[in-house]
């Protein structure tokens, strides 16, 4: 084979294995493009599974974002709600209670705009109470309505039903002229009834054209009726007490007045009673003295032997003048007493030395007419501190006034307590008793009961009447148990010395 | 405080006094206001700027009269916000009035624009950019702080003209008060005079540092899909289909319902476009949707992006918080040390989205505690809601590109 051939030879085999290789690689490059385009078409598949989860993801977060802005909006309603009702609960002034509505809290319910109107059942119209977002000259025609449809309007009072732009019995011409006129795209009108009292409507609206209102929204509004109702209410039931308080007030005072006066009166009258039973006994005293003196001499036979008959007869005057001086000072240390003008010698002393002066005065007396005297005091008796005196003659006119209605044979004891009270003392006789209806006027001056015992005993009737003075002057109580048969107890007490 | 220190401080740190009042009367609430942020400050004649927001219950002309009166001669700049915080806590009403004196070396212009789309924004942002530039000669330029009453795509060609004048060395930061279409009309106060389809902004050079975070919190979800058609700020198709399918899709709503909840949906689920060699999305709240399915977003959407839609939770709105509290702080670490000053006070200004706010309800409280708590006690801080920010995309890789962001919760932190 010539060169030539040889190297057509090399050259046909040359292209064989170049075309061979070229094949193969041909077939290599076409499977990696099918792998790619199978990867690219997974990619792609990826991409869309991602992408409509994507579209998920976003239909999940407006749904969220929904529930969210629902949820928010409804706690910031809620929170108004609140803050408005107790706003409103704060004031109990009627006039007051509409002033508390306020504009930012009612943005927070949902609206920009509110009216509140009363209802007069008399001149069967709407008063505008109060107005949020309203200028002046929109509430003339907004009342015109209410006029024209004053029916539609007050059927909502009378039913107590509430009223809004999503209400599905609402007429849409209706709720068109309403929104109209009220300058709103959706509003809520709800009844506010106080028991008594002026009724209304509470009128809530919004004008932001994408706000659309809820029945949550209007459950707001009708709650916030209610509670104005409520308060309302309470401002009239408050301004009735309060104006039953004052006449009762006003009444007290003028009575309290009168009495005031009336005590003026009573004080001035005893005042002028004292001053002349003082008057007169210091008149009668004078005399006295003279008549005593002279009847003494008399008796004294130093003017001449008098006959028998005579003597008889100024003994009885003279003893007669002595009762009259005795009843004479009484009155006088009553009056002293009353008037203030008996000075007290306060000191401590025990009480035991007085009933044992009484017991040796009246003694004699006591055994005469058999009667048993009994004083029974406890060991560590405490002094007391008054006027040793004026307690001895309570004591006396006690114990006396108990020895006269004490029968023969009879007892009388002094007994005495220490008690938290101060010193108590108890004159206790087994005498004939007082009856009831006499007890609370035994202390009066110159009272008697009226029995038959009491005819033969002999009396003024200051005797008890100065005691209560003279326990009274020391700060203390007098008081009287009796029954009648059976005898009486008179107590009294006295401050213990400090 | 002794009386040397005293002097250190209105020599050599920034003096900062903030008041707030809850009060309802204008008068009552702007004297009660500056009274209190006048007794925090050790310097109550000399004020270098007062930045002054009201609640939108408290009469703009009447807030205004007033702080021309309490504060004469004192450049304001403010506004009506839809809430705002300090280091004192959150107000819902209310004035918040912060007073500034700046130290020797720390350098500051104000100025104003008004009716920015009349004139035109490139020409508006370039004649801002000289009112600016107005006696800083050769100060150099630090950052510039912008208050926008309503805030479009257009005021990204504003930013665009203002840079012009002033450079992209520095970023520019800034919010609008208001929601474009939006019910909150809230005003932009300059000095003494409300500002309509304006700007007031603040330009700061000289020896002040400062650190910017920026976090917006969500998260990409599901596949990316491709912008197949815009034009300005309407995404008209994504994937080939009617853009507003992938609402359709992902929500499983209607048309009707998502076109009628659109706000409030893209406020939770906004859409989120990857930026090359950007780790954070450039966010994008929808304005409206139009009838054939087209989605107008609330700024531009950069030609040939892919989108995916975004979502949040708490947990993850929070945890943007601390991170940008931490950025804003490790950015004021990396750039005050150049000036090796012994002492420095700080002044904290936050931008929080309006979204935020939707998203967090409750916990924008938790938000308001942990910027408080990232800072010394003490510090003084301002906060506003706001409607769209402007803003680099991130803080660590500013190529002179200012975004008009959606949902983002900014931090910049003044150090002098």
């Amino acid at each position: 084979m010539s060169d030539l051939q040889l190297l057509m030879n090399a050259v046909g085999i040359l292209a064989i294995a170049g075309s061979v290789v070229l094949g193969i690689l041909v077939f290599l490059k076409i499977k990696e493009a099918k792998q790619l385009q199978i990867s690219v078409e997974n990619l792609n598949h990826t991409l869309s599974e991602m992408d409509e989860q994507a579209k998920l993801v976003v239909r999940t977060d407006i749904e969220l974002n929904k529930a969210q802005e629902e949820l928010d909006k409804k706690i910031t309603g809620l929170y108004a709600l609140q803050t408005l009702s107790r706003a409103i609960s704060s004031t109990l002034d009627e006039s007051q209670i509409f002033g508390k509505i306020e504009p930012s809290l009612l943005i927070n319910l949902g609206f920009e705009k509110a009216m509140a109107l009363a209802w007069d059942d008399a001149l069967r119209t709407f008063h505008v109470s109060m107005t949020v977002g309203f200028s002046d000259e929109d509430t003339a025609p907004i009342q015109s309505l209410l006029e024209s449809d004053k029916e539609h309007f007050v059927d909502l009072i009378l039913e107590d039903q509430s009223l809004s732009s999503i209400s599905a019995s609402l007429d849409q011409a209706f709720r068109r002229k309403i929104c109209a006129l009220l300058k709103v795209t959706s509003f809520v009108i709800s009844p506010f009834l106080p028991k008594e009292g002026k009724k209304g409507l509470l009128f809530a609206g919004s004008d932001a054209p994408d706000t659309v209102i809820n029945e949550g929204d209007a459950e707001l509004i009708k709650i916030l009726a209610t509670q104005i109702g409520q308060t309302l209410e309470n401002a009239r039931l408050f301004e009735k007490t309060w104006q039953a308080h004052q006449e009762l007030e006003n009444r007290v005072e003028k009575r309290t007045k009168e009495l005031s006066h009336a005590l003026d009166e009573v004080k001035r009258l005893s005042q002028r009673k004292n001053d002349f039973v003082s008057n007169v006994s210091h008149e009668l005293r004078t005399p006295l003295t003279s008549i005593k003196g002279y009847a003494s001499i008399l008796l004294s036979n130093k003017l001449g032997v008098i006959p028998e008959e005579a003597h008889k007869r100024l003994e009885k005057i003279n003893k007669h003048s002595d009762e009259l001086v005795q009843f004479v000072n009484e009155l006088l240390d009553i009056a002293r007493i009353e008037s203030g003008r008996m000075a007290l010698k306060i000191a401590p002393f025990n009480l035991k030395n007085i009933i044992d002066d009484v017991k040796d005065i009246l003694l004699v007396q006591m055994a005469q007419k058999q009667i048993t005297f009994t004083a029974v005091l406890p060991d560590n008796l405490p002094e007391v501190t008054a006027d040793y005196n004026q307690i001895k003659r309570v004591f006396i006119n006690l114990v006396n006034n108990a020895f006269k209605y004490t029968p023969s044979g009879g007892k009388i004891t002094a007994r005495v307590q220490n008690t938290d009270a101060g010193i108590q003392v108890d004159i206790v006789d087994t005498g004939c008793g007082i009856p009831e209806d006499d007890i609370d006027k035994l202390f009066t001056e110159f009272y008697r009961v009226d029995t038959p015992i009491n005819q033969d005993v002999k009396g003024t009737g200051l005797g008890l009447a100065m005691v209560k003075h003279i326990v009274e002057a020391h700060k203390g109580k007098v008081s009287v148990k009796s029954k009648v048969g059976s005898g009486t107890t008179f107590s009294f007490t006295l401050p213990k010395s400090i | 405080m002794t009386f040397a220190h005293r002097r250190y401080i209105l020599l050599y740190m920034i003096d900062i006094g903030t008041g707030i009042s809850v009060e309802r009367n204008e008068v009552a609430a702007v004297e009660e206001a500056v009274r209190l942020a006048k007794t925090k400050k050790l310097d109550r004649e000399k004020i270098d700027l007062a930045l002054v927001f009201n609640s939108p219950d408290i009469s703009a002309s009447g807030v205004l009269k007033n702080i021309s009166v309490f504060l004469p001669n004192v450049p304001v700049i403010g506004g009506t916000v839809s809430g705002f915080f300090s280091h004192l806590g959150i107000c819902k009403r209310g004035v918040i009035v912060m007073l500034v004196t700046f130290p020797e070396g720390i350098y500051l212009t104000t100025g104003n624009m008004a009716g920015i789309a009349a004139l035109g924004e490139v020409i508006a942002g370039e004649q801002m950019g000289e009112k600016l530039l107005y006696g800083f000669k050769s100060v150099p330029r630090s950052l510039s702080l912008l208050f926008f009453d309503e805030l479009t795509q257009g005021n990204i060609n504003f930013i665009y003209g203002l840079q012009e004048k002033l450079g992209k060395s520095f970023p520019a930061v800034g919010a609008a008060l208001s929601s474009p279409g939006g019910n909150n009309n809230n005003s932009l106060y300059f000095n003494d005079t409300p500002l309509v389809d304006g700007c007031a902004g603040i330009l700061f050079g000289g020896k002040i540092s400062y650190g910017l975070g920026l976090r917006h919190g969500w998260k990409p979800l599901g596949k990316p899909h491709a912008i197949t058609e815009t034009a300005g700020n309407v995404i008209h198709k994504i994937d080939g289909q009617p853009a507003v399918q992938l609402y359709e899709e992902y929500l499983a709503y209607d048309f009707q319902r998502i076109k009628k909840e659109i706000k409030n949906l893209s406020e939770l689920y906004p859409i989120g476009i990857r930026i090359p060699g950007q780790n954070e999305y450039l966010l994008r709240s929808i304005l409206s949707i139009e009838e054939d399915g087209s989605l107008v977003c609330h700024g531009n959407i950069p030609a040939g992006s892919t989108t995916r839609l975004m979502i949040s939770t708490k947990e993850t709105c929070l945890e943007a918080t601390r991170e940008a509290a931490n950025e804003a702080k490790a950015n004021l670490n990396t750039r005050s040390l150049k000036f090796h000053k012994e002492k420095t006070s700080k002044l904290v200004i936050v931008f929080s989205s309006f979204s935020r706010a939707l998203s967090l309800g409750k916990d924008i409280q938790t938000e308001w505690k942990i910027i408080a708590d990232a800072f010394e006690p003490g510090t003084d801080i301002i906060g506003i809601s706001t409607f769209g920010e402007l803003a680099p995309l991130a803080t660590t890789s500013y190529h002179g590109q200012t975004y008009f962001q959606n949902q983002i919760l900014s931090i910049l932190i003044l150090e002098g």
